[in-house]
This record gives structure tokens, sequence and C-alpha cells, in this order.
């Protein structure tokens, strides 16, 4: 029998089933749905044939390239808007002032479709890289931002009275006690932010073209190549998942400490 | 409004020989603004005068503002109406020469316990073993030996109530301010904590003001006892104990019961009105 602090392995075989089942059915209906024929194999090309492809892409070296300029431009920019929305977030807890000034900004800005930005940061940046990183730092930095205003704000005032009890000075505050207080809810915003980055990477590279996932695919699809398409997403969604899981990872890195990760 | 007269004219008798060293507070009165709601009154004309190296007792209902009263001398509030001296210099702002016990402890989350007790002793002028080695003490004064590279999420309620008392013990403060500071203890390490704390206190004579619901420890602890009345907080009587605190069999003897039933009537009126919610 599985114990209770080790399960035996085949009870973890089976949780892993059991987790992954849902995807699973989907690829099996998208298998039935293609042998059924009630699609074409260009509006629906098989799962094996979209997987050759990969393979075929990943062989000649184009898959490498295009998502590695993908991921390049999502992180690029999600690191950015990191430091840039931390920062900015943190001096705004801190100051009224500079709250009240800024909340408008951040108010309209935060519910507004950035993408509408697109044709302005062409004309002023171009198709290349600084246009598409520009738009990912544009739409990443508003969740870094309001969660880290948000915990610095809901950090206990006996934690911040306690520290100045034992010495510490006005502006050792920020980043000796404030910035770990809060770090629980940053890293929440950042969680929420890297997904983002990769989603605006992705659809700036299909609005401006060029090299990278969103570009191949778009490519794929003026040349009728309906299995390049559907490689795409299958490759899209891959990258998405390693992000995902890389920040859960990096979450319980850095909040060991936390009683509830 | 008479006790309130009487004790004032007591304080004033204090005040002629400890005007210039000890803690001193005078006609203090506090509001809090909350951001909703209405204003609360939270002390009311507080005056009270606590000699250099006095071991006080601060008892009270709940909500009479004990931690309110602890916050002010700990400069974490503004002093809006009245005064606090210390050593005859009005408090401007927190300091480590009042060192204060937090009711629910204020430990740093991300910090173990050993760096918990550092953070105060890293601004303190040491050489970098002797701060470990005073840290490392102070933890297993406390009982906390083994747990030094613990998380406080890893504790007990007891375990971080400890390690908050020893990161403040290891500052040697001039003034010690605890608030309610062996609450969370069970009977026997709470026992321990009071004979460690007067021990800690002889050794090197520090102000104490001390925080409590529990009677028989006020009697215990202190030198003079403070009551306070339900909500605004006024001083409702300041009894002097006066009993010999060397004496072993001390809590058994029938001053102590006699000292402890008469604190316990003054208490128990109170606690009374504040439940009642009949506020002066
Ligand atoms: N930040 C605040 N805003 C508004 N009212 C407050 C605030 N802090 C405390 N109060 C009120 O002030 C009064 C005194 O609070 P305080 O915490 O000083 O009481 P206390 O004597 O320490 O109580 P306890 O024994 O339960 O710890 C209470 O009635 C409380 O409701
Ligand atoms: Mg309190």
């Amino acid at each position: 029998m599985a114990g209770l602090t080790t399960p035996s392995f085949a009870a973890r075989a089976g949780h892993l089933a059991l987790r992954w089942s849902l995807v699973v059915a989907l690829f099996v209906s998208w298998e039935l749905l293609t042998r059924s024929r009630t699609f074409t194999p260009f509006m629906l090309p098989s799962p094996q044939s979209v997987l050759e492809r990969i393979w075929r892409d990943g062989s000649s070296g184009d898959l490498f390239i295009n998502m590695a300029l993908t991921i390049y431009r999502a992180l690029a920019g999600f690191l950015i808007a990191a430091m840039l929305g931390v920062s900015i977030g943190l001096l705004m807890a801190r100051n009224a002032g500079l709250r009240w000034f800024l909340d408008p900004v951040i108010s309209v800005g935060f519910p507004m479709p950035k993408i509408t930005f697109l044709p302005v940061i062409v004309l002023w940046l171009g198709f290349y890289d600084t246009a598409k990183i520009s738009m990912v730092v544009f739409d990443a930095i508003f969740p870094i931002l309001t969660a880290t205003i948000a915990g610095v704000r809901s950090v206990e005032k006996e934690l911040i009275w306690s520290a100045r009890n034992l010495g510490a000075r006005e502006r050792d505050l920020l980043w000796q006690i404030l910035l770990p207080a809060a770090s629980p809810q940053i890293l929440t915003g950042l969680q929420v932010a890297l997904p983002i980055a990769l989603i605006v990477a992705v659809v700036a590279e299909m609005m401006m073209g060029g090299y990278g996932m969103g570009g191949a695919m778009i490519q794929a699809s003026r040349m009728a190549d309906s299995r390049g398409v559907f490689a795409g997403i299958l490759e899209i969604s891959i990258v998405g998942w390693i992000f995902v899981k890389a920040m859960v990872m990096l979450r319980a890195r850095l909040l060991f400490w936390h009683a509830q990760r | 409004m008479l006790l309130n007269k009487q004790e004032r004219a007591g304080a004033g008798v204090w005040h002629e020989h400890t005007s210039m060293s000890g803690i001193v507070v005078e006609g203090l009165r506090h509001l809090y603004r909350p951001k909703r709601g209405a204003p609360v009154l939270a002390l009311e004309d507080v005056t009270l005068s606590v000699g250099d190296q006095e071991f006080i007792a601060l008892l009270g209902p709940s909500g009479c503002g004990k931690s309110t009263l602890l916050y002010l001398m700990g400069g974490f509030l503004p002093v809006e109406t009245g005064l606090i001296t210390m050593d005859g210099a009005p408090v401007a702002g927190p300091g480590p020469d009042r060192g204060v016990v937090f009711q629910h402890f204020a430990l740093f989350p991300w910090k173990t316990v050993l760096q918990n007790v550092l953070y105060g002793l890293e601004r303190q002028p040491l050489a970098r073993g002797e701060r470990e080695a005073r840290a490392l003490a102070f933890i297993k004064m406390v009982g906390l030996s083994g747990f030094e590279n613990n998380y406080p999420s890893q504790l007990s309620g007891g375990m971080k109530q400890r390690a908050a008392i020893a990161r403040t013990l290891a500052i040697d403060p001039k003034a010690l301010l605890m608030d309610e500071p062996f609450g969370a203890l069970d009977a026997q390490t709470r026992h321990l904590m009071q004979t460690e704390l007067l021990a800690i206190w002889r050794r090197s004579p520090k102000t104490v003001i001390f925080v409590t619901h529990d009677v028989q420890e006020a009697v215990y602890l202190a030198e003079r006892i403070v009551v306070m009345s339900a909500r605004p907080g006024r001083i409702k009587e300041i009894v002097t104990v006066g009993l010999d605190k060397a004496d072993p069999e001390l809590t058994r003897s029938s001053a102590f019961a006699q000292m402890s039933d008469h604190v316990w009537s003054l208490v128990r009126d109170e606690a009374i009105k504040a439940q009642a919610g009949v506020g002066p």
C-alpha cells in the first residue's frame, strides 16, 4: 500500500496519468477527428503529421532559431518589466505623493489593450527587437507594479517597527524589510506577468513579421501551410508550459521560508 | 476622577527624585483616526513616572490601550497631546535604547532564529565573532538551542515568542518594553522565563515595563503595578508591591496571596466595565 509520506511508484504513476488525462484526451480526440475524415487534412492535419513537421523543423534548426528569438524577446521584456515594475512599485508604495500622481496612469493603462499602441510603436521604433520587446515591457509591467504596491502596503506595521526598534534606519527598510516581506505578493505578480510576456511577444511577432515563433506561424498561414500553423501552436504551448513551471520552481526556491508558498 | 487626582499627586512625589532619569509620561492622550469609521480615544490623560531601573507591570482589560502606551513610549506613534521623556529627553522616534517585545512577536519570517537575533546586533559596534556568540547565548537562554536555523514558520507560538524575547534582550537596551511577552507560553516555560527575566534584571539592571493579563505574574515580577481602566485608558491605580523577591517561598506566602487578591479586585472591576461597554 502507498504510505502517507512516500507513495508507491504505481500510485504516483496513477496520479500523473489522471492529471494529464485531459491533455491526452484532447490529443486522442484530435487523432480520431482526423481519422473520421470530417475535415480535410488541410483544415485539420493529423497529430502525427504535425509532430513530423516539428521534428523536421527541429532537425533543420529553424525551430530553435525561432524559439530562441521568441524566448529572448519574452524574457528580455519580462526582466525589464520586473526591474522597472518592482522599483517603481516600491517607491510608489512608500510615497503617497508619487502614488497620488501615478495612480491615474496605472488605472487607465492596466485595463487598456496595449496592442492598440502597436502602430505607434512601429512608427517610432520600427519592426525590430526594440519594438517587440517594448511591447512586452508595456504589457507585463502592470501586474508586477500593482502586485508590488499591494505587497508593500500590506506589510504589517509591527514588522517595520521592530526593525526600526533594532536600529534599522529609514533608508535600510526598503531593501532589508519591505522587499523581502512583500516578496510573496511580488512573486505572484511576476507569475502573472511571465505568460503575458510570452503572449505579447508572439502576438507582436505575428503582427510585425520576421523571425520568431509568431512570425513563422503567420508565414506558414500565408503559404497555406496548415501543418506549420498547428506545429506552431503546439510549440508555443510547450514553451508556455515550461515558463509557468519554471516560475513555480523559482517561487518555491525563493520563498522556502514562507509557511504557505 | 478622585482616584485620578490622588494618583497624580502620587506621581508627583515620584517625579521629584526621578525627573532626569527613567521614563516620564505626562498628560498623555492618544486618538486613533482610522481611515474608515469614527476616531477611537485609546488613552486619556495618562501620567506616570517610571524610575530608572524600576520594574513596572501594566495591567488592564483588553482594549484599554496598553499596547498603544507601549507604542508611544517606543516612539512608533507620534505623541500629539502630552509628553513622554526618557532620561529627560523627549521621545522622538524608535531607538535601540528602548527594546520592545511585540505582542505579536514581529519576527522577520524570511530570517532564521539566529539571523533574527543577529539583526539588531549587526547594528551595534561589535566584532563579528562577538555578535554571533552573544546571539547564541541568548538563544540558549530562552531554550531555543537546536532551533537556530529554523524559520519562524517552523516554530510553535511559544517558540516564536521566545525568539522575539531573545532578539530584544540581545541588544541590551536601557529600557525593556514588553507587551505580554509570556502570553503564548505554557505554565512551565512561563515560570522559567519569569525567573530568567528577574535574573537578567538583577544582573544588568534596566527599566522594565511589562504588560500582562496575569495578576500573579505582575505581583511576582514587578515593584509597582499600574492598573489601567477600561477604554479610554486612564491610570486607575498604582500599587506598590513591596514584597521580598529573593524569598524562594514568596509565591506561597500569605502576603503574596493578599496582594494578588487586592490587585485582582481592581482589575476585575475594570474588566466588568469593559465587558459591559460602559466606558467612563
Ligand atoms: N490602528 C488603530 N486604529 C483604530 N483603533 C485602534 C487602532 N489600534 C488600536 N485601536 C483601538 O485602541 C484601543 C486600545 O488598543 P490597544 O491595542 O492599545 O489595547 P490593549 O490594551 O493592548 O489590548 P489587549 O490587551 O487586547 O492587547 C482598542 O479599543 C482598539 O480598538
Ligand atoms: Mg495589546
